[in-house]
């Protein structure tokens, strides 16, 4: 396992992956970002990511189906998905389908590098969360 | 890590089940006994007023006066506040109308054996069959028009829970042994969202029972820190009256921006 974390971050707005990518290199992750899911998945398929962080309305490929993708190739791959479109049935689903986590927009990009410091910590591998993360209002 | 919430409409059953699975799930228990005094402590309402609230619904003369509404407001505050701390089980709180949404609340509805409940009719005796069934349904139907008035929630309504067990087809033990599986299903686990709705319920709540008492029509919706409160009053002291309410909640635990909406009152516009 390599001592950087390695992160795949795909949404199809390519301001989140501006904003977040920067965020999470900041703790110490290697972050790949994409705004096509379909290359992403073929990403996916050549590398294997500590985690992988994506939005779930996009156009032809969606979130649950990144998630599906990542699962069948590498259980231990943390899934984190964030959506605008939260609601507890898409939530349970998630879960259900073994997401790390789920994440209602907006949110800030502290809470995001809170989460993938948790996902890093479940798999063993330490993050420098509390030296970059901007202390709460 | 979850919450497991028991509705019944038979109350010593419904807690019976509720304190088992709690124990057997190792989660704090949470009913009348363990939040109630706690608000008669907070607000100096006396605990028989607090169960009426939760019980009964209103007379015409008393619904204006809003103090029933008061009751469930701090009621509903204390109960999402213990919620926050997670892995709790609650019952008779009437809870399962206000985690609406919250994903690792597992709402469980317990409908009670018509042949119990004439039993605890006759007292031990031997009552009659129909008897029972007549007296559940009455009371469903107070039930229904108590969540109604209150919640605009039908809590008698089946798909308003995500399990619902009949103790006429199943015994205690059995019910208890499904709750506690269920309540262990990774769909109802806690996650970002579903602490940050709760955070939110609770938030709005806490605004809302801070405003009560001096605007009783006042609705209040919280997201991430942000809160947004409605209210009526006349025009003339609209500007005066969202000035103090932005006074009183800005200092509040958790709110970071506050947005405040006062519409005309039908009563006050013709005053």
């Amino acid at each position: 396992m390599s001592e950087r974390l390695s992160v795949l971050l795909v949404d199809d707005e390519p301001i989140v992956g501006k904003r977040l990518g920067p965020a999470l290199t900041k703790i110490g992750c290697d972050v790949e970002a994409f705004e096509d899911p379909k290359k992403a998945l073929d990403r996916i398929d050549q590398k294997t990511f500590d985690v992988v962080v994506t939005d779930i309305r996009m156009a032809e490929i969606d979130g649950m189906q990144v998630l599906d993708h990542v699962r069948m190739k590498s259980p231990r791959t943390r899934v984190i998905l964030i959506t605008g479109y939260a609601m507890m049935e898409l939530a349970r689903e998630a879960m259900d389908k073994g997401a790390f986590d789920f994440i209602s927009k907006p949110f800030k990009a502290n809470d995001l590098r809170q989460v993938v410091a948790r996902a890093a910590q479940s798999l063993g591998v330490s993050v420098d969360f509390e030296s970059t993360a901007i202390p709460s209002q | 890590m979850s919450i497991v919430i028991v509705s019944s409409d038979s109350t010593e059953k419904g807690e019976e089940i509720a304190r088992k699975t709690a124990q057997i799930l190792e989660y704090a228990f949470l009913g009348r006994g363990e939040l109630l005094p706690v608000v008669t402590h907070q607000h100096g309402i006396p605990k028989e007023r607090l169960d009426w609230a939760l019980d009964k619904s209103p007379r015409l003369w008393e619904r204006s006066a809003g103090f029933q509404d008061r009751c469930l407001a701090y009621i509903q505050c204390a109960t999402l506040g213990e919620l926050l701390k997670d892995n709790t089980v609650c019952c008779g709180l009437a809870a399962h109308l206000y985690v609406i949404g919250v994903s690792h609340a597992l709402r469980v509805r317990v409908l009670a054996d018509p042949v119990e409940i004439a039993r605890e009719i006759s007292k031990g005796g031997a009552g009659s069959l129909e008897e029972a069934t007549r007296v559940m349904e009455r009371r469903r139907k107070y039930r229904r028009d108590w969540s109604l008035n209150h919640y605009r929630l039908d809590e008698t309504d089946p798909s308003q829970y995500d399990l619902v067990i009949s103790l006429s087809q199943i015994d205690t033990d059995e019910a208890i042994r499904i709750i506690t599986q269920t309540a262990k299903y990774r769909r109802f686990a806690p996650m970002t969202y579903s602490l940050r709705c709760i955070e939110d319920a609770e938030l709005a709540s806490r605004v809302r029972a801070g405003l009560l008492e001096t605007y009783p029509t006042v609705k209040v919706r919280a997201e991430g820190g942000t809160v947004i409160v409605e209210t009526k009053g006349t025009r003339r002291n609209r500007l005066k009256m969202a000035a103090a309410i932005k006074e009183r909640v800005q200092n509040m635990e958790g709110v970071d921006y506050i947005e405040v909406h006062v519409k005309n009152g039908l009563f006050k516009k013709f005053s």
